[in-house]
């Protein structure tokens, strides 16, 4: 974007909890972007993602006071925000839909890789390096970070013991960790 | 485990993409607080998702930087400044009990407090009364008592004034001076006998006899025949009201004598009046 930072992070977070619109301009104009990035690699469709985000800055708004710098950074923060606003929008709307489609019938039994992964967002942001990984991993990643399945409802999905989810996802984010740097 | 192997176990990485467990984060908390390498760890993975974040970048739509921040602004025009729009909102919250019922909690508040208040005046009240009614019910009791006396009194005085004008009644006097020898402690006594000549009832009425001393009391006789007869016992307390002694059909003398307390069957004391028939 090319805007020369002109707060400190903790500037920054002392002026949003003053409401101050100035500084939420400031906030869109420097995340915005990356924060779209991430909702449109949960919700895939650009429509959802303006609701998305729309709603993300407004949580960001509301619930200010309940960040806490030193649990993390503040992008770090309004990461999660949008990552869990993304997944819940994904929810209540698959949710609907799968009321919609009941009668069709129930093939709900174990997600293959080609189900789960979406083509054409893959190519944005984490999706783009988890390629890299071994698929048995990736669709763990998956399921558990773009899906928001908890490790034993994935073990139940995948018919794999816990411990072995446990084991291939801590595997799956340190190789993650070294493909970021 | 030591910390290098703790932090490059995957948990930074869990911890920081919202993958890690309640267990696990708490955990981590502690272990960022303990240990500044696990802090550094935390840091670095963070920087590198927020940069690699920012370089994958996905302008959103133009439209959309307008609406939501005029959609917080809006925001910020309902809030009041300086506090949580979080706590602004509990008010609508809190209104989960319906109006009726809050309406009937506070009638019910009131009419507790309006219970008690009237229960503290009426018990106020309860306790006056109640003195009032234990000090009425003392002065009835005397009033009774003084009116039995006043009663007895009357009655003893209708006697005395019914004797009086009975035409049948013989009226004796009974003098100090009468006693022969001039033997009366008291020559000044007197009483009057009423002698009912046909049912033969005999009345004392005591005009003036001195007080007798402690253990002593006056017997009225009846001389039949020179020969005394016990005619009865005097009580003081009857004051100058006829009272009524023995039946005494027949006799000549009348006279009183100051015996022992409950009287002897002969006389022994001295005389203090006498009267003739």
């Amino acid at each position: 974007m090319g805007i020369t930072l002109t707060y400190t992070e903790q500037e920054l977070v002392s002026l949003l909890r003053n409401r101050d619109n100035k500084a939420f301009a400031y906030l869109y104009d420097n995340y915005a972007a990356a924060l779209y990035s991430i909702i449109l690699q949960i919700v895939s469709d650009a429509e959802l993602a303006n609701d998305v985000m729309q709603e993300v800055f407004v949580n960001i708004w509301r619930r200010i006071e309940q960040y806490d710098a030193g649990k993390g950074r503040l992008f770090t923060w309004m990461m999660n925000i949008a990552r869990n606003a993304s997944i819940d929008t994904l929810r209540s709307r698959s949710y609907q839909n799968s009321r919609k489609n009941q009668s069709i019938g129930d093939n709900v039994d174990t997600l293959q890789v080609k189900d789960v992964l979406q083509p054409g967002v893959d190519t944005i942001g984490l999706r783009k390096v988890l390629e890299k990984l071994k698929d048995e991993q990736r669709i763990l990643i998956e399921l558990a970070y773009f899906k928001g399945y908890t490790h034993e409802e994935i073990a139940e999905l995948e018919k794999l013991p816990l411990g072995t989810v446990k084991t291939r996802i801590r595997n799956a984010l340190i190789q993650l960790r070294g493909l970021l740097k | 485990m030591n910390i290098q192997e703790y932090i490059s176990s995957g948990i930074v990485e869990s911890y920081v993409l919202g993958l890690a467990d309640e267990a696990e984060r708490a955990n981590f908390e502690q272990m960022c607080a303990r240990h500044a390498e696990v802090r550094a760890a935390r840091e670095a993975f963070e920087l590198s998702l927020e940069q690699h974040a920012i370089a994958s970048q996905v302008a959103p739509p133009a439209h959309l930087r307008q609406n939501i921040l005029q959609q917080l602004s809006g925001e910020s025009a309902t809030a009041v400044t300086g506090s949580a729009p979080v706590v602004q909102m509990q008010p609508i919250r809190r209104s989960g009990v319906p109006m009726t019922i809050r309406y009937v909690a506070a009638a019910s508040i009131i009419l507790l407090v309006g219970s008690a208040i009237l229960n503290f005046y009426y018990f106020n009240k309860y306790k006056e009364f109640s003195q009032r009614y234990d000090q009425l019910l003392a002065q009835q009791t005397d009033l009774v008592k003084n009116n039995t006396v006043l009663q007895t009194k009357l009655t003893n005085y209708e006697h005395t004034i019914a004797g009086l004008t009975n035409p049948n009644m013989a009226v004796i006097k009974m003098d100090g001076n009468s006693v022969p020898a001039n033997g009366s402690p008291a020559p000044a006594s007197l009483a009057t006998i009423l002698w009912d000549t046909q049912s033969k009832d005999v009345y004392l009425m005591v005009n003036n006899l001195p007080k007798p001393e402690s253990g002593k009391q006056y017997q009225l006789w009846a001389i039949v025949d020179n020969q005394p007869v016990d005619a009865g016992m005097l009580d003081m307390a009857h004051g100058h009201a006829m009272v009524k002694m023995k039946n005494i059909p027949r006799a000549q003398l009348f006279a009183i004598t100051l015996e022992q307390q409950g009287g002897s069957p002969t006389p022994k004391g001295k005389m203090y009046v006498l009267g003739k028939v």
